[in-house]
């Protein structure tokens, strides 16, 4: 919905302008975080890890480390207190009585130089009595697993999370909607299906780091890559038993996030071990090899799905149970399992539920927020049963799709009513070009060729009172600059931004500064740069800083000419009336003010604009059966399709074409609106052909880009075509939503019933290796052993 | 497979002998402190993984013609061991006489890699992934090896011994590789198969050259090389009599794919297991001998 | 451990730098002379964001020695453009949209010149494979390959 307020000139909004950031990314003067230097007092900080997935620590000896010359500070678990997370504190910055993965943080070091870092490190003798893990999350949910946080009922936890003390299960989401179990009866199709979706990880090109200084006053500045600078400086001082005005978070350009750098994790390490050293700045940068199982990795999920149908294909019932494997420490994977459950139909009308997602701890690295926040691992499985019922009953997919996704108006699964959404036509586009219903035949005899579609929705998943804020100044020269706490991670929120700011206020797009890097001491208040809520929230935040320091130029102008606010509008920089047809640049004013029509003295002053944005009406759910007013702000929609070939030689997959639509409420920068579906298809087709972390009794197997693939510039599809749908969001900037995430969400279901329709075989979950395919074809007798 | 690695190479003392005779001799004074080093592109990661720590870093390019690349019509091509891989592929005389080693070298990592990957150092680190092996082997290269004792010949198809290990001794540096002039009419292909299309190391790699050899009962000689299928790079003996025993065609074809299956003991590894390698042995030797088979008739 | 006392041209400059012997060429750029433009993602040559030119050719810049390097002419992200404009590499990315969050970029960037250098009209997999090792989680690689293909058109445009 347009704005009243907003100007009436040309609009930046919904045209593709450059990156803000290109021209610095492009000449290397772009700043990240480990790219600030800090003189020769900076210290080089390393972390003792726990080589064992549980185990009770006995004794930890840091006397020879500390000898060590060049070692500044050793520390343990005994030098802090307290427990740090966002959602369920329920870990600790260095381990006291016991670790919970391999890689648990025990002591750490800091030092002159990197290399006596890592001598120190074995130096220091830890002894540790070996316990049994837990390293499959339904043995971890059952009374038989060995119990990992004896102390679960004592965390402090969000209201709307419910742990189960003296289980292993930290969250227990429930959906119990209609009657389940008489309407299996009235389904002339059902299906049940079993899913394994293993742990991945972000791997951004840039690894976690974080320096942090802490001054003699006690005063903490950190500089790092983050996603979440205000959720850090809340948790860390919060758990340090600092106040949060005393911890600064200087957090410069991120080399890529997807969830990997939201919240705490690493950061926290350098802090603790940095009030040790009061005035050495301390770096903790973490190796490939600790980001691969250290940092936060996808949960892994166990998902049963049982399905039915009547033989018009509607669907009549869902019986959906996920085992989250959360890992160590849940703190924040907790409200994966919860916006898991309360998505957990699809983007589909289902008037009977039964929906249970257990988060579950394990002795695996930490499950953290990705890209899709559960959502692309619940469609993995979800969206195959779907082309399954409609096989059953003997209907096309799409028609299937066609019949039940979710329309304006629809009953969402927490009983509320949907918005208005795209979902539709994002199908019919979807289907339309990958040409949905026409088998070409294969490129080579030894080929096999098929086409699969998925559907998808997300909502951001966060706290119902998530804020953001945003301010607005003007410079003498009539440049804008705009404050903002959200996060550039790749994705363009500076960009969008300050296309938003130039729209609202009245100025070009090139006018606009952003004011960077985000510095929790100047920038205004962002709860984090996640969820894909950026576009939506911090938009909504700029457009009422906009409209804010627009109102004060209008007023000054319009008590100047003896006009009426309303008469005038600003273009391109100019404050004109309509009525007198008199113009005046608003640089001419936005500092000085204007002089009095007497001409005895002045009026107005600097120009400064606030603005903060939250959602006002989302309510809490049942905890026993998921139902309420309003779960979620709002759902994000679209669809993908896939066509590949099968190799039969070697199993290889081929992908010949993909499409993404998506349902973008309004597509403010077009061509960005596209780079993110294209990125997270790639994205999504790395996720479903190579990636995995491959555990073996808790140990990552394959921690490096050695071992664990992820897509090259070498493994494209031939062709890739986005399409954008625009159904507007009543509450958006310009009716716009978010896209970041969901543009991985359908890929790996999209991709498997691909593979079915070329070989007719369906699998327990990705990687869509060619061995699996290759091994499967074999055991199909579909090639010869 | 290593979780801790060092955030930084591990501290070494950087040596830069002047001549080969000076750095045999260094190398042959620390034989448990001192390894040779061309590009590096192997030992710094393994120094980093914590599996090699030398005290000496030897820098063995740079030494006595090892940047040579010389194609005589008689005698046939020297690498010299610092030779890149980039420089191979660019090669006119390695393009048009060994071509099969060209192709090699394209499917080793990346072009930045490459520029300091080279053919030597892929040989003398004896990974039995090794892409560019064989081809060597294939196009029966000698190596020129430097030792105390002063330079010989050793020849490639003996000097594999395990993962990593070859018949060189302390104080030995390889200066270069060689290869007579193919064959007449010969026709080579490598099939690599990786879990990216490009980059990857080798699940399984097959490497294949063909030549008319009227002396033979099938009037054609194949040399069949296979890669990340055995403790060394493995040649695939039966498999190349069969074709040169029984007329070329399908059905031998198929039979020498299965015996070059047969020979290859693959491991399970996080890559791939024994048996899908085994398979893919199979598969891609059959490919590629019909690669190798419809080049030759032409 | 040895240092050794090196010469080097970096971006045409003369450098004198005093460096241990296992300090790689990434970490003297970016420690010893501050270009930070050259990331480090991974120290083991196989993503390629520490990519530079060194004597005109592309190298992970994490697996050189610095050592190595007395003598030779190192070229980095911060080297590419002139005086007056950007190279075309730089321009076409930002027009192609093959920027997002800007760490793989310099290694990108890097490899692309090195290509147009060798290759002035390459085709789409030509530019494909010759940046296999440079890992890029943001953009699909699509739009940096649209760049690469405009890149070239500039740069004939610009000879």
């Amino acid at each position: 919905m347009e704005k009243t307020n907003t100007p009436k000139s040309h609009s930046p909004v919904g045209e593709s302008k450059p990156r803000i950031d290109a021209r610095e990314k492009v000449t290397g003067a772009a700043l990240y975080a480990d790219d600030i230097q800090f003189g020769n007092k900076l210290l080089h900080a390393r972390i003792k890890r726990s080589p064992y997935p549980h185990a009770r620590i006995k004794k930890v000896d840091l006397t020879r480390a500390r000898a060590l010359p060049g070692v500044k500070a050793v520390v343990s678990g005994e030098d802090f207190s307290g427990y740090i997370g966002l959602y369920l504190k329920d870990r600790q910055i260095f381990c006291r009585e016991r670790t919970r993965y391999v890689g648990d943080p025990v002591a750490g070091v800091a030092a002159i130089n990197p290399e006596i870092a890592e001598k120190a490190l074995g130096l220091i003798e830890v002894e540790y009595e070996v316990l049994e893990p837990v390293l499959n999350p339904e043995f971890g949910a059952s009374p038989q697993a060995p119990l990992l946080h004896p102390d679960l009922g004592q965390y402090v936890v969000a209201s709307f999370i419910l742990p189960r003390p003296g289980s292993n299960i930290s969250n227990h989401f429930k959906i119990r909607k209609g009657d389940v179990a008489s309407a299996w009866k009235k389904c002339a199709a059902v299906i049940e299906r079993k899913y394994r979706i293993p742990h991945i990880q972000h791997a951004p090109l840039e690894p976690h780091v974080a320096i942090a200084k802490v001054d003699e006053s006690g005063e903490v500045t950190l500089w790092d890559s983050s996603q979440s600078p205000f959720a850090q400086r809340d948790l860390i001082a919060e758990t340090l038993g600092i106040s949060q005005s005393e911890m600064r978070v200087i957090a410069p350009l991120v080399g890529g996030g997807f969830g990997g750098k939201a919240g705490v994790s690493m950061e926290s390490l350098a802090v603790a071990i940095a009030t040790k050293v009061k005035g050495y700045p301390v770096k903790l940068l973490l190796t490939r090899e600790e980001e691969f199982y250290t940092a936060f990795v996808r949960q892994g999920l166990v998902a049963t799905f049982k399905m039915g149908c009547d033989k018009n294909g509607r669907l009549l019932a869902m019986e959906n149970t996920f085992y989250w494997d959360g890992g160590a420490y849940t703190e924040y994977g907790v409200n994966i399992t919860r916006a898991a459950g309360y998505s957990c139909t699809g983007p589909y009308e289902v008037p009977n539920i039964k929906a249970d997602s257990y988060c579950v701890y394990t002795n695996h690295p930490v499950g953290g927020p990705m890209r899709g926040f559960g959502m692309p691992e619940m469609h993995a499985g979800l969206e195959q049963c779907i082309d399954e019922l409609a096989l059953q009953i003997g209907m096309d997919a799409v028609e299937f799709r066609r019949r039940n996704c979710l329309k304006g108006g629809s009953i969402l699964p927490t009983g509320g009513k949907m918005h208005p959404t795209g979902l539709s036509e994002c199908l019919e586009k979807a289907a339309e070009a990958i040409d949905w219903g026409k088998k070409a035949p294969p490129t080579a005899p030894n080929k096999r060729r098929g086409k699969g579609l998925a559907l998808m929705w997300k909502a951001p998943a966060m706290p119902g009172n998530a804020g953001s804020s945003a301010w607005i100044e003007l410079a003498e020269d009539g440049m804008l600059t705009l404050g903002v706490g959200c996060q550039d991670i790749g994705q363009g929120a500076f960009t969008v931004a300050a296309q938003m700011a130039a729209a609202a206020f009245g100025v070009p797009y090139e006018s606009v500064r952003v004011a960077t890097p985000v510095d929790t001491r100047y920038s205004p208040y962002e709860w984090q740069t996640v969820a894909s809520r950026i576009t939506w929230s911090t938009g909504n935040a700029i457009i009422n800083a906009a409209h804010d320091a627009r109102q004060q130029v209008l007023d000054l102008v319009a008590k100047a000419w003896d006009e009426t606010p309303a008469d005038l509008d600003i273009v391109n920089g100019m404050v004109v009336s309509f009525k007198s047809e008199r113009e005046i640049p608003v640089k001419d004013l936005a500092i000085k003010g204007l002089p009095k029509a007497d001409g005895k003295g002045w009026m107005g002053g600097p120009i400064i604009g606030r603005g903060n944005f939250m959602p006002a009406d989302v309510t809490g759910l049942d905890p026993e059966t998921g139902q309420g007013e309003k779960a979620v702000v709002h759902y994000t929609t679209g669809a993908q399709a896939i066509e590949l070939e099968v190799d039969l030689d070697t199993g290889r997959i081929d992908i010949l074409k993909g499409v993404a639509a998506f349902d973008v409420g309004k597509a403010i920068n077009p061509d960005m609106v596209k780079a993110q579906m294209e990125g997270g298809l790639i994205q999504g087709i790395s996720s479903a052909l190579f990636e995995c972390l491959q555990l073996k009794d808790g140990v990552v197997q394959n921690p490096s880009f050695v071992d664990y693939r992820i897509a090259t510039s070498a493994d494209l599809p031939k062709s890739v075509q986005s399409i954008i749908v625009e159904v507007p969001q009543d509450d958006g900037p310009w009716g716009a939503r978010g896209i970041g995430e969901h543009s991985m969400v359908p890929t790996i279901p999209a991709i498997a019933n691909a593979i079915y329709d070329a070989i007719g075989i369906r699998f327990e979950g990705p990687p869509f290796t060619a061995e699996k395919i290759y091994l499967a074809m074999l055991e199909a007798g579909i090639v010869k052993g | 497979m290593t979780t801790h690695t060092h955030p930084t190479l591990p501290e070494f003392d950087y040596i830069q002998p002047k001549t080969l005779a000076e750095a045999s001799q260094f190398l042959a004074q620390h034989p448990d402190e001192a390894r040779p080093f061309l590009g590096g592109t192997d030992v710094f990661v393994r120094m980093r993984d914590g599996f090699l720590t030398p005290k000496f870093l030897v820098d063995v390019k740079n030494l006595d013609g090892t940047n040579d690349l010389r194609f005589d019509p008689q005698a046939g091509l020297t690498l010299g061991a610092a030779v890149n891989m980039n420089r191979v592929i660019a090669s006119p005389d390695v393009q048009e006489h060994y071509p099969l080693l060209a192709e090699a070298c394209r499917l080793v990592a990346s072009y930045q890699l490459r520029t300091r990957a080279t053919v030597v150092g892929n040989i003398c680190n004896a990974s039995p992934a090794g892409d560019t092996i064989g081809a060597c082997l294939a196009l029966d290269g000698v190596l020129h090896v430097h030792g105390t004792g002063g330079l010989r010949r050793e020849p490639l198809a003996t000097f594999f011994l395990g993962p990593g290990k070859t018949t060189l001794k302390p104080g030995d540096i390889v200066t270069a590789v060689s290869f007579p002039v193919p064959p007449k009419g010969c026709a080579g292909a490598y099939l690599k198969l990786g879990r990216n299309k490009l980059s990857d190391l080798s699940l399984v790699g097959v490497t294949v050259l063909g030549s008319p050899d009227p002396g033979l009962p099938s009037r054609f000689r194949f040399r069949i090389v296979l890669a990340s299928v055995a403790p060394v790079p493995l040649v695939a003996a039966q498999a190349e009599a069969v074709l040169a025993e029984r007329a070329v065609a399908p059905e031998s074809i198929r039979q020498a794919a299965q015996l070059a299956s047969e020979a290859s003991t693959p491991i399970d590894d996080v890559r791939a297991s024994a048996r899908y390698r085994k398979l893919m042995v199979r598969n891609l030797t059959e490919m590629a001998l019909t690669e190798v088979w419809k080049k030759l008739q032409k | 451990m040895a240092f050794h006392e090196i010469k080097l041209t970096v971006n045409g400059g003369l450098e004198q730098v005093r460096i241990p012997s296992n300090m790689t060429l990434l970490r003297m750029l970016r420690e010893s002379l501050a270009l930070t433009g050259t990331k480090n993602g991974c120290s083991a040559g196989e993503c390629g964001a520490c990519t530079v030119l060194l004597n005109g050719e592309p190298v992970n810049s994490c697996m050189v020695l610095a050592v190595e390097c007395d003598g030779a002419e190192v070229v980095t992200v911060e080297g590419l453009a002139g005086d007056q404009q950007l190279d075309p590499v730089q321009e076409a990315i930002i027009h192609s949209g093959g920027v997002q969050c800007g760490f793989c970029t310099p290694g990108v960037l890097i490899s692309s010149r090195a290509l147009l250098d060798r290759n002035p009209d390459p085709s789409e997999e030509e530019i494909s494979e010759a940046l296999v090792g440079n890992l890029c989680r943001c953009t699909g690689y699509i739009r940096i390959i649209e760049g690469v293909k405009e890149a070239a058109r500039i740069q004939t445009a610009r000879s």
